[in-house]
């Protein structure tokens, strides 16, 4: 099976900061690879380590594409090449102008059967694109997959539904979204970290790939909530005194 | 208020279908449904489409169905449940029409015949308004996010069929719910990485059991660890809980972690690391060790 994993790099949460007029800044956010697009790539892996096959990774963004460190670090995680749509417009695009340029990724590296898809983007969690690039492929399209066994032809898998599990059968070429738990992604050896810069990285710029049309739904405003002020009393250590004291805080609410 | 003409619910579950032609109800004039289940379960629309039950068969095999319905008769909006189902029907019916699907709204209102939600994004650290000005707009709506209207039986019942290619039902399962009911808990302790093992989680248990409370946890707990079940992971994408008072122990305050507990009134911090990001989002924390910490605490407060 030649098997796509799609990824995106998302900006760390915990870096972004919020400015006076609550809209939030950037600027000192470092990307990272989103966490669950790391479950999609430990499940290609697994399957292409049973099954055998190839197993691609393919991302769309703006520069952030081009970032070596990220590039480095999927690699590092066993897929054998990169492919990378760069469009300086994707940044705050919906799930519908991505999964496109994904769709005509997927269609330029061609003769895929699987793509594996994480359960949501690590920034904005819409859990649309997987799904939305299975509609657009015209493909089986099943998301929530917490188990993926190849049957010969065809790919049997389990989805974790709120009351049960569902057990489908789907034909190949399809598009499976994985849960969060569907398995714990592998920490590279060095062997791996090492060698990932070695494996090959094709980007392509998105007028190469796709001709973009305008569409989707307009941002309004993203900006952070009011927040609770909060009245951070710390103490420090863990003795008898310290432990009073939180003691006696609390003893007038509990 | 303004409202829509029409407005299509898709749904399976008893609270959905209330929730959603309810919430329906108030967004447009006129209220259709498409749903699997019990066949009674139709109601608050003027006509509703049968799918069957899905004892033996996946309601992935309606969505067909749906878009073809969807195509022909082009209600302004379609709202789905925010369930594994729902959100994979909002994707392809939202593809289908050339739109995106606006999930997790918080808040839905029609502006000028456009639909307008909001949502959480960044892990909770934002909250984003979108807007679609689609022909139809699709949302994929949370529970919760519409009150029960009082139910009225639906006009009219129409059964309707439903089939996919390329995929092919094996069995169903089902499982087991553990029922916490942590959304309503006054009190909360939360369990995070820092306990360090399984083993060591019943110093939580003790001292929730000395003030009369859950116990929660950070979803790493939940999904990576797996010390305790998925039901009680507080989170953005787990339970938001709204307590008198939350004891976070051995937890970093991770944004996605505090997005779901940060409606508490009061927040303690237990946590070895001074530097953790949990100290400045708390009204009172404790920096040391919380296998010391928790057996004092709770030995001082059973003692009085």
């Amino acid at each position: 099976m030649k098997i796509v994993a799609c990824y995106k790099c998302v900006p760390e949460e915990e870096q972004i900061s919020i400015r006076s007029d609550h809209t939030l800044d950037f600027s000192k956010a470092e990307s990272k690879i989103g966490q669950y697009d790391l479950n999609a790539v430990e499940a290609g892996m697994q399957l292409k380590e049973s099954n055998g096959g190839e197993m691609l990774v393919l991302t769309a963004g703006d520069s952030v594409v081009e970032n070596s460190k990220l590039r480095k670090g999927i690699l590092a995680h066993g897929p054998e090449r990169l492919y990378g749509i760069r469009d300086d417009e994707l940044k705050m695009a919906d799930s519908l102008t991505t999964a496109k340029e994904l769709e005509a990724g997927i269609e330029k590296i061609g003769g895929v059967d699987l793509v594996l898809c994480g359960e949501g983007s690590g920034d904005i969690y819409a859990q649309q694109v997987g799904s939305v690039l299975g509609a657009l492929l015209g493909w089986p399209t099943v998301n929530a997959v917490s188990k993926i066994t190849q049957d010969g032809e065809k790919l049997i898998v389990e989805r974790s539904l709120e009351n049960c599990a569902e057990v489908l059968e789907l034909s190949l070429p399809a598009v499976v979204s994985v849960t969060s738990d569907i398995n714990i992604s592998r920490i590279p050896t060095m062997k791996e970290i090492l060698g990932a810069g070695k494996k090959p990285a094709e980007i392509w710029n998105v007028e190469d790939v796709y001709s973009k049309k305008s569409c989707g739904n307009e941002t309004i405003s993203v900006l952070a909530p009011e927040q609770t002020d909060r009245l951070r009393i710390v103490v420090e250590g863990d003795g008898e005194d310290s432990v009073n004291a939180l003691y006696e805080h609390l003893r007038k609410i509990i | 208020m303004e409202k829509l003409q029409y407005v299509l619910v898709v749904a399976e579950s008893v609270s959905g279908i209330s929730e959603l032609t309810a919430g329906a109800a108030s967004l447009g004039e006129k209220t259709e449904l498409m749903y699997a289940g019990d066949r009674e379960n139709a109601l608050n629309a003027e006509t509703a489409y049968y799918f069957g039950n899905t004892e033996n068969n996946s309601f992935i095999s309606f969505i067909p169905a749906i878009i073809s319905f969807v195509k022909q008769n082009k209600p302004q909006l379609v709202l789905t449940e925010a369930t594994k189902n729902g959100r994979l029907t909002a994707a392809v019916i939202a593809a289908s029409m050339e739109t995106s699907a606006l999930t997790d709204s918080m808040e839905i209102s029609i502006n000028e015949g456009s639909v307008i939600s909001k949502r959480m994004v960044y892990g909770g650290a934002a909250i984003k308004t979108e807007k679609s000005v689609a022909e139809v707009s699709v949302a994929c709506v949370g529970g919760g996010m519409f009150e029960a209207g009082s139910p009225a039986k639906a006009g009219k019942i129409v059964d309707i069929e439903g089939h996919v290619a390329g995929m092919r039902f094996v069995e169903k399962r089902t499982k087991e719910i553990k029922s916490v009911n942590i959304a309503a808990a006054k009190r909360v302790v939360g369990v995070g990485r820092g306990f360090g093992g399984e083993e060591n989680i019943v110093l939580a248990r003790e001292l929730a059991q000395a003030i009369g409370a859950e116990v929660g946890c950070s979803r790493p707990v939940a999904e990576e660890e797996k010390w305790l079940p998925k039901e009680v992971y507080c989170g953005i994408s787990g339970v938001m809980i709204k307590p008198e008072i939350y004891i976070a122990c051995g937890i970093s305050g991770q944004v996605q972690h505090m997005s779901g507990v940060n409606q508490s009134k009061v927040i303690v911090a237990i946590n070895k690391d001074k530097s953790a990001p949990i100290f400045e989002k708390c009204d009172y924390g404790i920096v040391g060790d919380l296998k010391t910490i928790l057996p004092a605490l709770t030995k001082k407060l059973i003692k009085n």
